[in-house]
């Protein structure tokens, strides 16, 4: 569904990312996991559209997306949750929903039911300016956007960093329903988040991928998943 | 994929349609008030600043951008109706519609290159082009503008019986038109299109990234901003008679830019009071200043300075406007409901 072939990218003249090379199938829900700086967040901006590559590919079903703005990989299914939690904070948590529905041709009653589903709190939350949510709801209301309409491939950052252990369940949860209906790419700190959710685990280490591990389940119990960092 | 809102959420549900005739109760309510207390031929003139204030809170309060060249689609509209009463015929309403279409195609195409550039770059180059507008109709265009001498022009009656040179019928058609572009930017901004447009306030590439061309709606924005405030423009013309220089000057911006901050960006509400807060400083000033040198026999500085002092203490104690500060010390009286 999605390959990443030798991409290089970076801010300006610095390069960050050295060739880099992943994949990920349909429905597959992979990882990516590494020591900060490792270019995690980098390589999902790239992906994104958000930062231009230096080069290298990206394919996305066959077709490449490089040098496609934002929101023409949007309008292909991309969906990215940035790792700030950043709501529109003035907005409504209905209207922060209402406003991806529409971006995505999806009326806003299907969207919601969903979001709902999702995290039924957000119905109490309905007219509560977005900007008043605790963290941890943030990233709930970031993820249940993100699904307006129909997502191809989700690109989430650090979707539980400096959140509540109880908060991460929730989050946990979230994920674990997503697994198979959507693809995803997850930068992700929490690595026993990852053990549990991978399908695939790709170890970043200075700007490059270090190990691919197509088979998470194999290392759970013998070998940590630590070793790798 | 295309921004194509729900039937639905362009309607206006009847809740929302009871709180927009309140809304534009009240306003009229208070014109009629303001009518009372300051002189009715003033009247006219405070509703067409509060047109151009509503039209830069559109720009600037809701989408976030800071022009400082927004007077010159205020001066296209005034120049466009004054130019076709003088060259055309005398009908005021073919005059309106010169100036908006004027500033609008203006807007439009200024729009594609204004819109390329943010923040600092944006108020600047918008100044830029204000600047050579003001310039254009000073020396080039002299032949035509009569540059610094300005140009008379005097429009028919509307309808035959409804002299706008009369100040309380040019009040009432003024004040009815701010009333139909308060109804119009409240219907606007409550919209998706406003949910938007404060989303790109907020972040533009987050809103990117849900699949908006953002730049399409910015500059649909802007030309409706641009064109409301010729609006503003063509009203001056019919209800003054006389077009000079001044009304395209890029100085006009700072009122423009002092009102939106008094009373609160972002908010129509704001707009307004801040326009009307604006307007009350800058008219009553000039009297009080000497009277009060009289009374305490001692010799104060002129009264511009004092503009700009309580201007600029306005501005400092309330950071969110009048609007926002009142907003926002309500909001802390309330027992803490937020999300747990």
């Amino acid at each position: 569904m999605l390959e990443v072939a030798r991409l290089e990218a970076g801010y300006g003249s610095a390069r960050v990312l050295h060739d880099v090379s992943l994949t990920v199938a349909p429905g597959e829900m992979v990882f990516v996991v590494g020591r900060n700086g490792a270019g995690k967040t980098t390589l999902l901006r790239t992906i994104a559209g958000l930062l231009p590559s230096a080069a290298g590919e990206i394919r996305f079903e066959g077709r490449s997306v490089a040098g496609l703005a934002p929101e023409k990989r949007a309008r292909l299914g991309f969906r990215y949750v940035n790792q700030e939690k950043r709501v529109f904070s003035p907005l409504s948590v209905r209207s922060n929903i209402e406003l991806a529905a529409h971006g995505a041709g999806e009326p806003f009653d299907s969207a919601w039911r969903r979001a709902v589903a999702l995290y039924p709190k957000l119905d109490e939350f309905r007219e509560l300016p977005a900007g008043r949510l605790s963290g941890g709801q943030r990233e709930i209301l970031l993820i249940a956007r993100a699904l307006a309409g129909q997502p191809r491939l989700l690109l989430i950052d650090e979707p539980t960093e400096g959140l509540a252990a109880i908060v991460i369940e929730d989050i946990f949860r979230i994920l674990e329903r997503m697994r198979q209906s959507v693809a995803a790419i997850i930068v992700e700190q929490n690595l026993a988040i990852v053990r549990r959710l991978a399908d695939r685990i790709y170890v970043m280490k200075e700007g490059r991928v270090v190990h691919e591990i197509a088979d998470p389940r194999k290392i759970a119990g013998a070998e940590p998943l630590e070793c790798f960092l | 994929m295309t921004f194509m809102p729900e039937r639905a959420a362009f309607s206006v549900q009847p809740a929302a349609r009871g709180a927009l005739l309140r809304e534009i109760a009240l306003l009229a309510a208070g014109l009629l008030l303001l009518a009372l207390v300051i002189r009715v031929h003033w009247m006219a003139d405070f509703a067409v600043f509060f047109i151009l204030v509503l039209s830069f809170d559109l720009l600037y309060g809701y989408m976030g951008h800071l022009s400082f060249g927004h007077m010159l689609y205020f001066g296209a509209g005034a120049y466009g109706a004054a130019l076709w009463l003088v060259y055309g015929n005398a009908s005021a309403w073919a005059a309106l519609a010169v100036g908006l279409a004027a500033a609008a195609g203006m807007a439009a195409l200024l729009g594609g290159v204004v819109l390329r550039t943010r923040g600092a770059s944006f108020a600047l180059i918008n100044m830029a082009f204000n600047e050579i507008g003001h310039f254009l109709v000073q020396s080039p265009l002299a032949a035509y503008t009569l540059g610094e001498d300005g140009l008379s022009c005097t429009a028919d009656p509307l309808f035959g019986a409804i002299s706008l040179y009369e100040d309380r019928w040019a009040f009432a058609f003024c004040g009815a038109v701010l009333l139909a572009v308060y109804a119009l930017l409240r219907l606007l901004t409550r919209s998706p299109f406003g949910l938007l447009v404060r989303s790109i306030r907020e972040n533009e590439s987050r809103v990117r990234f849900l699949g908006y061309d953002t730049f399409r709606f910015k500059w649909i924005a802007f030309v409706i901003a641009s064109t409301i405030a010729a609006l503003a423009g063509g009203l001056f013309t019919l209800v003054q008679g006389f077009v000079s220089p001044r009304v395209i000057s890029p100085f006009g911006n700072v009122d423009v830019i002092f009102a939106v901050l008094i009373g609160g960006a972002g908010s129509l509400a704001g707009a307004l009071i801040g326009a009307a807060a604006f307007l009350a400083i800058k008219n009553f000033l000039p009297v009080i200043i000497p009277e009060l040198s009289r009374l305490l026999d001692v010799k104060l500085p002129q009264w511009e300075l004092w503009l700009g002092v309580v201007l600029l203490l306005i501005v400092f104690s309330l950071r969110g406007g009048i609007v926002g500060t009142v907003q926002a010390r309500l909001r802390n009286r309330k027992p803490a409901g937020e999300a747990q």
